[in-house]
Formats: structure tokens, sequence, C-alpha cells
């Protein structure tokens, strides 16, 4: 395969995971490539592995075989953070004391331990999309870049995306806005589709619940909206019970999008507890525990207001599956 | 032999536990003794780290007036955070971005910069391993260990739990009186992930019918049996302590959806506790409620789950946390003028020592299955369910 030098020599960036087959993250079927780092906290998030910008530890105590039978994880560890509770086998984690430096997983048998994240250059990572180009031929569907915030890699996302569009592929990407405009301005012109988030729209609320309030976020989106005219937009809302599954919250995303042509749909996407167990796996507490998802009946009801805001009838689209 | 020490810090890392005021009394008054200068950081190191954040800054001055009359029922006037964590401070930066800040570098400039020449923090068995870390940055610092669940490893006897102990007594009386007008069984469930020592001893002295701690994987047909040799006409009710990480011995016997997802709870290191010092194991009482649940099931007898949690840690100490309060404060004093740093304030009986932190974390300090409590348990006819 030959490549154009820009690809060739693009930066190499720290990648997640590629998920294949992606229904929910754009048009057709996807290729999501997960890049780590993120500058929002959202309390809900539901991939608290992406948030650290380098490689990063995790553990599955109910793999581990213990220490009778295995622990050269506890005499590989040069910080000491592995150790044992005197009533039971299985090594625990002193995160505290973890410089996710990785050594445990090389020599870690069940896997048990291991790492999120590993760096990859732009070809690796386009030569392991374009495997599923047949898929994206017949259903629409491309690469899609998420997170974490995948425009803080910004030379790298850039990277990627160009690759793919010589490669032919669509490209789309998942965002919540919050990085300079300097990032958008380098990023944008390689994207396709825009998939956006709309949190919360009172900025105190945003502040409490994702770490920051939402000025510079808003502000981007509207730069871009009015800088991208070519581009297709889709505001999406995760939807949290309790927090912004109100329909004061839609009518303001509403509002703020409809003025825009480019911007086709809003999507909701229901709050789910998919990350519950990565919390655990990463000494992190999850503070969500006790929220349930959207009930049917409220979804069906912020769904209706959608569908009229954009002059459309009859039933509404899958949630999450982007209408092109 | 005298130190240069002259000016030190007080700080308070932990969790909220009874009897923080009584360290803080106990520094001054050694302090006052050797004529040295005590200042308290607020809100464990943030009163440093973000001093703009306190109206009259994030340090202040403790003077032997300041402790005269400091009330020892409650309250901390230091402010705690369990979370304080100079190695990863959230902050949110020019570019609007969150991001976690390595600032202990900062922090031991600010504290040279303030002219203290030591720290001593008042620690939870978390906090143990970040002051490690900060003294093998040069920070010279001695620690007062605190722990309502008395899981920190080389002291017999954290800040704190005797006071837990008290009250959580306290209470179970308090159930096993409504267990009996009500004729069923109660069952009551208290802090202790790892190590089970509120269960047992509470258990213990108010003489209860079963108790289930992390260490003795249980079996509850066999706590059943035991009922059901105790429960009958004359007596219908009966009454179990359950520690919040007890486990059963056979996955499979607790099918509910009440049990939390045991790979994710055992997955939490004792270290991992979250910003509000509370528990790591959020949404306590599913011990209590899968052994109720199973309980009844097993012995056709109603039972009730009743969770302590938390409220062990608020309230007064009692007289024996009061004197730990102000012989750990004193000692770790004592400990600075000997010269001693990297050090936590350790109470093995009859002596107070000094520990290398080193020793201190990394460890719980659980029950072991032969220690006399268990032996003592087992005498008194309490089921362990083993």
């Amino acid at each position: 395969m030959e490549h154009s030098p820009m690809t060739a020599s693009a930066p190499k960036g720290i990648v997640l995971n590629i998920q294949h087959f992606s229904t929910h993250d754009g048009p057709g079927m996807r290729t999501t490539v997960f890049l780590k780092g993120c500058s929002l906290r959202c309390k809900w998030c539901s991939n608290p592995e992406s948030i650290h910008p380098k490689p990063e530890l995790a553990y599955n105590l109910s793999k581990c075989i213990g220490k009778d039978q295995c622990g050269f994880c506890r005499k590989e560890c040069p910080e000491s953070a592995i150790f044992n509770v005197d009533s039971d086998v299985k090594v625990r984690i002193n995160w505290d004391l973890c410089t996710n430096c990785g050594k445990c997983v090389a020599v870690c048998p069940p896997q048990a331990l291991y790492l999120f994240g590993q760096e990859m250059i732009v070809d690796e990572v386009l030569d392991e999309v374009e495997q599923d180009s047949s898929f994206y031929r017949e259903s629409g569907g491309g690469i899609t870049l998420s997170g974490g915030e995948c425009l803080l890699q910004a030379d790298f996302a850039a990277g990627l995306l160009a690759g793919a569009h010589e490669r032919g592929i669509n490209t789309a990407i998942e965002t919540a806005f919050n990085v300079p405009w300097s990032h958008l301005e380098k990023v944008l012109p390689h994207v396709d589709v825009v998939l956006h988030d709309h949190k919360l729209t009172i900025p105190e609320r945003h502040k409490k619940w994702t770490g920051v309030d939402n000025t510079r976020i808003l502000e981007n989106i509207k730069r871009a909206y009015e800088t991208f005219p070519e581009k297709t937009f889709v505001a999406r809302t995760p939807l949290i019970p309790g927090v912004n599954d109100d329909e004061e919250h839609i009518r303001a995303v509403l509002a703020f999008i409809r003025p825009y042509k480019n911007v086709i749909d809003c999507e909701l996407l229901p709050y789910m507890r998919f990350g519950e167990s990565k919390y655990g796996f990463l000494g992190r507490v999850y503070e969500m525990r006790d929220f349930n998802p959207p009930t049917p009946e409220s979804l069906a009801r912020l769904r209706a207001i959608i569908e009229e805001a954009f002059g459309r009838s009859g039933q509404p689209a899958d949630v999450g599956g982007t209408r092109l | 032999m005298t130190t240069p020490t002259k000016r030190i810090a007080i700080n308070l890392c932990g969790g909220y536990v009874p009897g923080l005021n009584t360290v803080l009394t106990g520094v001054v008054l050694a302090a006052n003794e050797l004529g040295w200068q005590v200042v308290g950081i607020r809100d464990g190191f943030d009163g440093l780290l973000g001093p703009d954040r306190y109206s009259e800054g994030g340090l202040f001055k403790i003077t032997l007036r300041g402790v005269d009359n400091l009330s020892t029922g409650g309250g901390a006037i230091l402010g705690n955070a369990a979370g304080t964590d100079p190695f990863r401070v959230r902050q949110v930066n020019a570019d609007n971005q969150v991001q976690e800040v390595d600032r202990s570098g900062d922090l031991i400039a600010k504290i040279n910069a303030e002219k203290i020449d030591a720290v001593i923090s008042v620690v939870g068995p978390r906090a143990l391993s970040i002051l490690f870390k900060l003294h093998r940055q040069g920070l010279r610092t001695v620690c007062v260990p605190t722990s309502v669940e008395n899981d920190v490893a080389a002291t017999h006897l954290a800040l704190g739990f005797n006071s837990a102990l008290s009250f959580a007594v306290d209470m179970i009386e308090r159930v096993r009186q409504a267990a009996q007008s009500a004729r069923k069984i109660g069952v009551v469930e208290v802090l202790g992930e790892h190590a089970g020592w509120l269960a047992l001893q509470a258990s213990i002295a108010v003489c209860a019918d079963a108790v289930l701690i992390p260490e003795i994987p249980y079996d509850l047909r066999k706590v059943a049996t035991k009922f059901r040799e105790k429960i009958e006409a004359r007596r219908t009710s009966g009454l179990v302590v359950v520690a919040e990480g007890a486990v059963p011995q056979d996955e499979q016997q607790s099918q509910t959806e009440a049990v939390a997802p045991k790979s994710l709870k055992a997955s939490l290191s004792p270290g991992a506790t979250s910003h509000r010092g509370s528990h790591a194991i959020e949404g306590s009482g599913r011990a209590a409620q899968a052994v109720a649940l199973q309980l009844q099931r097993l012995t056709d007898q109603l039972t009730y789950p009743l969770v302590l949690g938390p409220l062990v840690r608020g309230g007064p100490p009692t007289a024996v946390d009061r004197q730990l309060g102000l012989g750990y404060g004193a000692a770790a004093v004592r400990a600075l003028n000997e010269n001693q740093s990297g050090v936590m304030v350790a109470f093995q009986p009859p002596e107070l020592r000094f520990v290398p932190l080193a020793e201190a974390i990394n460890k719980v300090r659980t029950v072991p299955v032969n220690s006399v409590f268990v032996q003592i348990a087992r005498s008194l006819g309490i089921a362990l369910g083993d």
C-alpha cells in the first residue's frame, strides 16, 4: 500500500481501543478508534479508562491466581505497590504508589493486570481500520474517532482522519468540544460528520457535573457550525435521569442548533451503567451507583419534542443511530 | 538531644473519626513544653495548596489558649480532607481542561517557605501511603493513625476505633430490643471491608448469636442450624452482626441481586476511598440485605437488615480515644524531638512506639483466625458461620 508522506510521518498517539462494527457512533457500520485523555470529568463517564492521557494499569481481581501459585507481580513492581491482605491470596494494588509503569503486566500469566492504552502510529491504526472497508461500503460507514476527547491528540487525530480520507474511508468524530480552537482548526477539515455533546445548558450545573462550565464549549460549537458550513453536525445529549432529562434542556439544545442547517439531528444517549465495573478495576469509586437509566416513557417524550422541532413525523430513528 | 525543630504544622488527612481534636491538643501541649510553635493546615493539605480559598488563609497559628477549652466532644476545628492527594490535584488549566496535577514539589516548597520544620499528619490507611511518598521527597513527617475499623497495620489501636465500637455496641443493643419485641432476627451491618474487628468485638460485647467477618468466609446454613437450636417459643428473636466485607464460602449461596458484584468489591484496594473519605464500597447495606434474606429463607423466621455504616464515625470520643489522641499527639512531638521522621506513632502495649511508614503501608491489620477474640466468640457460643 502506498500512502502520502504526510500520513507516514504523522505522529504517534495513545490509543485505548479499536472497536469494530460499531452501530451507534455515526452513520452505517463503523470502526471506532478510542483515543486516550479527556479534558472533562463527567461523573457518569462510562469510559473511565479513557480519562488518563497515558497508558494506565487496571486490575481484575477475579482473574488473579494468587500469591501462592504465582506472585510474580509483587517481585516485579519497583514501587512496592502490590501487596497482599492476610486473609486473601489474591494481590491488591496500592494505587497511590503505582506509577503505571506496566512491569507487572508482562509477568501476569492470567492477565489479571493489564494496561489500558498503547502507543500506536497512524498507519498501524489505519491498517486495522481498513480491514473493515467492505462493511463501510455496504453500510455507508467509516472510521469514528472517540475517546476520551479525541481532539486532545489533535495532530494524531488529524493524521488519522486525513489518512482515512486518502484510503477513501468516511470519517466522523465524537467530541465534547472542550479544546482550544486551534485543535478544531487542525482536525475538522478532515471530518465528514461531527457528533458533539450538549451535556447541560446552565454553566454552573455543567461545571458541577463535568468539572468545567460550558462557555468555551458553546463558543466552539457555534464557531464550528459557522466556520464549516459544509460539514454535517449531530448534537447529542447523554441523558442522565434527574440531571438533564428535562424538556427545558432539550428545548434549549434545539434552540441552539436549529438556526444552523448543517446540524441535521439531535440524538439522545440514554445513561447506562456500562462503566461501573471498570471503575473498580482502576481503583476508583463510581459515584453514580444509584442512578438508573431513563424510562422508555421519558425517552419517548423527549424524542417526540426533537422530532417535532425537526419537522419529522412517524417513528423516530433508533436512539444513538445517526440518521443520514 | 534537641533538634533545630521550632515550628511544626499539624493537619488531618484522614476521614472524620471521633477524637481528632484531642490529637491537636496533645500536639500543642507537648510542643509548648518544648517552646515550639504550632500551626494548623486547613483541610489536609488544601490550606497550603489553595490558600486563596480561605478567607483567613489556609494556615493558622494554634496557641495554648486556642486548645485550652477545645471541645473534645466532637468535630475537628482544623477541617479534615480524606481525599487530599498532593500528587493528583484536580484543577482546570488555562486551556479549560480538567487535569490531575502533581503538586507535591510545590507543596514541599510552600512548607519550607512557611518555615515549617515538620508536619504531624493525622491519617487513615490511604493517607499513610501519600505521606510516605511525601517523606521520600524530603518532607519531615510523623503520622498518627486513625481508623474506625482498626485496620492500620503495626498499631494495636488506631484512633477512633474504640469510640466507633462503643457506639456500635450501644446501637446493636437497641436493635436487640427492637428484634425481641418484633420477634425477628436483627441483622446489623457494620464497617469492615477487609478487617472484622468492629463486627467481632461488638458482637462479643452484646453476646450476639452470630458474627460474620471478612476473615472467615461464612456458610449461612451453619448459622441457621445454630438458630434452630436457639429459637423456640420462649426465645423468638435473634441478633446477627455482619461486617460489610463478609463473604459467603460458596458464592452460589447468595444469588440475590442485592449482593454487590464480588469482583468489583474485592478489586478495590484498601487504599481506594472516595473523595469524601467515605468507604470504598458505596451503597453500604448490601451485606446485611443479602444475609437477612438468605437467613429468612433458611430459618423461616422473619429477619430485618439494618446498617450502621458511617454513623459510627460521628459523635464524641470515648475515654480510651481521648487518652489515645492526647497520647498520640504528645508522642508525635516527642518523635520529632528525637529527630525521627517518616514514622507513624503506634500503640504496641504497653509502649507507644515509632514505626517506619514503610512498615505500616501496604498492609491491612486483619483478625487472625485463631485470635483471642475469635476464641472468646466461640466460647460464648457466637456462630461464626464456619
